[in-house]
């Protein structure tokens, strides 16, 4: 009786290691395809960014994410989820005077939170168990780095130039998202 | 042939238009190398010289130079130096000059990192019999351009050309990006000039940098048995693969991991929730009470003489009732000759109505229950008869009632520790002391007859009796008892050779 549920535990833990590395080999080959989709809406939006040079304003990017300093996988998963939660809500706000499509927001958004619920359940498991890390103080950063965003907005009263200047932030958030997926590794 | 990048917008100032460009070299140089180049659409007024200005959208920092690139002639700048941030958006301006005089300008602006189009890889293709392989080199893929999990977003492509017609493939990129990539174009046309392209798709359908086309002539030498040998090879391989399911389905089985069986007993069985809500006790156990009594009977001579002078013999016939008690009756009439202490009742209706009396034992010890018993009801018209016939137990291992059987006279002695014994009497005077030979200790004094004729003498479990004196007891003779029994009287009765039938109550003294 012993030897039977020693072989069954021995198999299940087995079987739960090789489902835990799919879950993060599955989780980035699923990071990658939605950046790159998102991407590909983004650049879909019409702008003249070289018409708004004069409302440009620098809003503090966090240094960790710029020069994509090498990250744990679990605080990997925290940025990329504050990441894709920040841009989510800056992009449900009012794009009226840009003339941009809504069915292509709408698309950005879709996948944007299709991308969140794959991280949601290794983002809540890594709550649980998290100690102070590194990642912590980097959402803080990221915090404030998309408060400015929002508060840009704000004062520019939501108009083009304000709103394609912050498009070259998304932009640039994407291309970050892409490098910090290249950390869910096994 | 080199990738080009096209700005998002163009805008330019006078009447010529520039056409500005962002071209990346081919990668055989191995360095990632980034030119901008621009062309005028115009050709009317032609400026001698350029310069280039640049600057990014993520800071409000001024335009600055290209120092390689003032006042220069040629129409395109190396900028390989310059813009390094592939996660940027770059503006640049660019300048037309004649003379000193600004002829045009054009700005546009570029996001690198997801606009650059990947450079086709190198390749060979060789002509077999039946097939034409295409090798991929990756080694010639930039390393900081594409890593194995940019190529899987990548579609590798290889155009295959007969004449008008491309096909495309689509082959699975797999392994390290470093290796050589193979792959076999079949189902060819025997004598037909085929050429391969391969390219990587990028993200922006619009930017396809295709690689140049490399040709040979499908000349096919003799047919092939393949396809009857991958189709043997298929069955083996599906037989292989249902024997691995089979034995595994088979091995799980054994271990026990699968398909197990539950054969418990049925007293193992805790899926009815009426056993857990109401557990079934067991079943009580019948407890019957069997007394083996041993009876010695005489043959009763039945012969129809109903005289009362006849005899009737002493029936020792104990029962037992559903008390426990067993039943020592003195039955019969003892006649005047032969008269004993013990007081006679009427025979007639004895058996009717015989008084419980305790099983006579060493420890005589059976509680009887005080309260009314067949004498009860029968008592209740002051003193009466005694009902209760003493039936000796022949077995009875006390030898407290014995008789005597004398000539002419009976005497029984009973052991009243045994027996329950009512007596009635009304007269006050009447006093009956009751002795026991055997226990000395337990006394039982008689009191006035006036007592309820419902009290009875129990043998209590304290072991109390009566004391019981033969000159209270008399006989009754037979000739002298009444037919009826409700003719009982609470006088004496004289029997005349001196003997009276008393009846008295008992009471018991503690």
């Amino acid at each position: 009786m012993t030897y039977r549920c020693l072989l069954q535990m021995v198999l299940l833990l087995c079987f739960s290691t090789t489902a835990l590395s799919m879950n993060y080999s599955l989780l980035r080959f699923q990071q990658r395809k939605s950046v790159a989709v998102c991407q590909k809406l983004l650049r879909q939006l019409p702008s003249t960014p070289q018409h708004c040079l004069e409302v440009r304003m620098d809003f503090q990017v966090p240094e960790e994410i710029k020069q994509a300093q090498q990250f744990r996988k679990e605080d990997a998963v925290l940025v990329i989820y504050e990441m894709l939660q920040q841009i989510f809500s800056i992009l449900t706000r009012d794009f009226s005077s840009t003339g941009w499509s809504e069915t292509i927001i709408e698309d950005l958004l879709v996948e944007l939170h299709g991308q969140m619920n794959h991280l949601e359940p290794i983002q809540k498991e890594i709550m649980l168990k998290k100690n102070c890390t590194t990642g912590d103080m980097t959402v803080l950063h990221l915090k404030k780095y998309y408060f400015n965003l929002g508060q840009y907005l704000k004062s520019m009263e939501y108009n083009s130039c304000a709103w394609t200047v912050v498009r070259v932030q998304m932009l640039m958030n994407f291309s970050f998202l892409k490098s910090l997926t290249g950390y869910l590794h096994d | 042939m080199v990738g080009t990048l096209i700005p998002q917008e163009v805008s330019s100032i006078g009447e010529n238009h520039f056409s500005l460009i962002y071209i990346f070299p081919p990668m055989r140089f191995r360095n990632l190398q980034s030119i901008l180049s621009w062309e005028l659409k115009n050709h009317s007024v032609v400026p001698t010289h350029y310069t280039l200005w640049y600057t990014i959208m993520s800071k409000p920092e001024d335009m600055k130079v290209v120092k390689d690139c003032i006042n220069i002639t040629r129409s395109f700048c190396d900028l390989t130096h310059v813009w390094v941030n592939t996660t940027d958006m770059y503006v640049s301006r660019v300048v037309g000059f004649r003379e000193k005089a600004e002829l045009v300008s054009c700005m546009g602006s570029f996001f690198l990192e997801s606009d650059r189009p990947l450079d086709p890889p190198e390749f060979e293709i060789v002509s077999f019999t039946n097939h034409i392989s295409v090798n991929v080199k990756f080694q010639s893929v930039d390393p900081r351009i594409l890593n194995e999990e940019e190529l899987q977003f990548y579609l590798a492509f290889i155009e295959e050309h007969e004449g008008n017609s491309v096909k495309r493939h689509q082959p699975q990129i797999t392994g390290n990006i470093t290796e050589n990539f193979n792959y076999v174009i079949d189902k060819l046309i025997p004598n037909t000039n085929y050429c391969v392209s391969v390219y990587f798709e990028p993200k922006d359908p619009r930017k396809i940098n295709r690689s140049p086309l490399k040709c040979t002539l499908f000349q096919p030498r003799r047919e092939s048995e393949s396809s009857e040998s991958a189709t043997i090879g298929g069955i083996i391989t599906l037989f292989l693969i249902t024997a691995v399911f089979i034995s595994t389905v088979m091995i799980l089985k054994r271990i026990g991991y699968i398909c197990l069986r539950n054969d418990f007993p049925k007293v193992l069985n805790f899926r009815k929730l009426s056993i857990w809500v109401f557990p079934e006790l067991p079943p009580l156990e019948k407890v019957a009470t069997v007394e083996v009594i041993h009876i010695n009977r005489k043959k009763k001579v039945w012969n129809y003489n109903y005289d009362d002078e006849s005899d009737v013999e002493n029936e020792a016939a104990p029962c037992v009732n559903s008390g426990g008690y067993t039943k020592h009756g003195l039955m019969g009439r003892l006649c005047p000759a032969s008269t004993t202490s013990a007081s006679l009742e009427d025979c007639s209706d004895h058996s009717a109505e015989e008084p419980y009396l305790p099983e006579p034992k060493g420890d005589a010890e059976t509680p009887m229950a005080p309260g009314p018993g067949p004498w009860q009801s029968e008592g209740t018209s002051g003193g009466y008869q005694t009902r209760g016939t003493l039936q000796q137990d022949p077995t009875s291992e006390e030898d407290s009632d014995s008789t005597e059987r004398s000539e002419g006279r009976i005497v029984f002695n009973v052991n009243l520790n045994s027996v329950c014994v009512r007596a009635l009497e009304d007269d006050k005077d009447s006093e009956v002391t009751l002795m026991s030979p055997s226990r000395p200790e337990e006394t039982v004094v008689l009191e006035d007859l006036n007592e309820t004729e419902s009290s009875l003498l129990v043998a209590s479990e304290e072991r109390t009796h009566l004391p019981f004196t033969d000159p209270s007891m008399e006989c009754l003779r037979p000739q002298d008892a009444p037919s009826d029994q409700s003719d009982t009287s609470e006088s004496d009765v004289d029997m005349g050779d001196g003997y009276i039938v008393r009846q008295v109550n008992l009471k018991k003294f503690n």
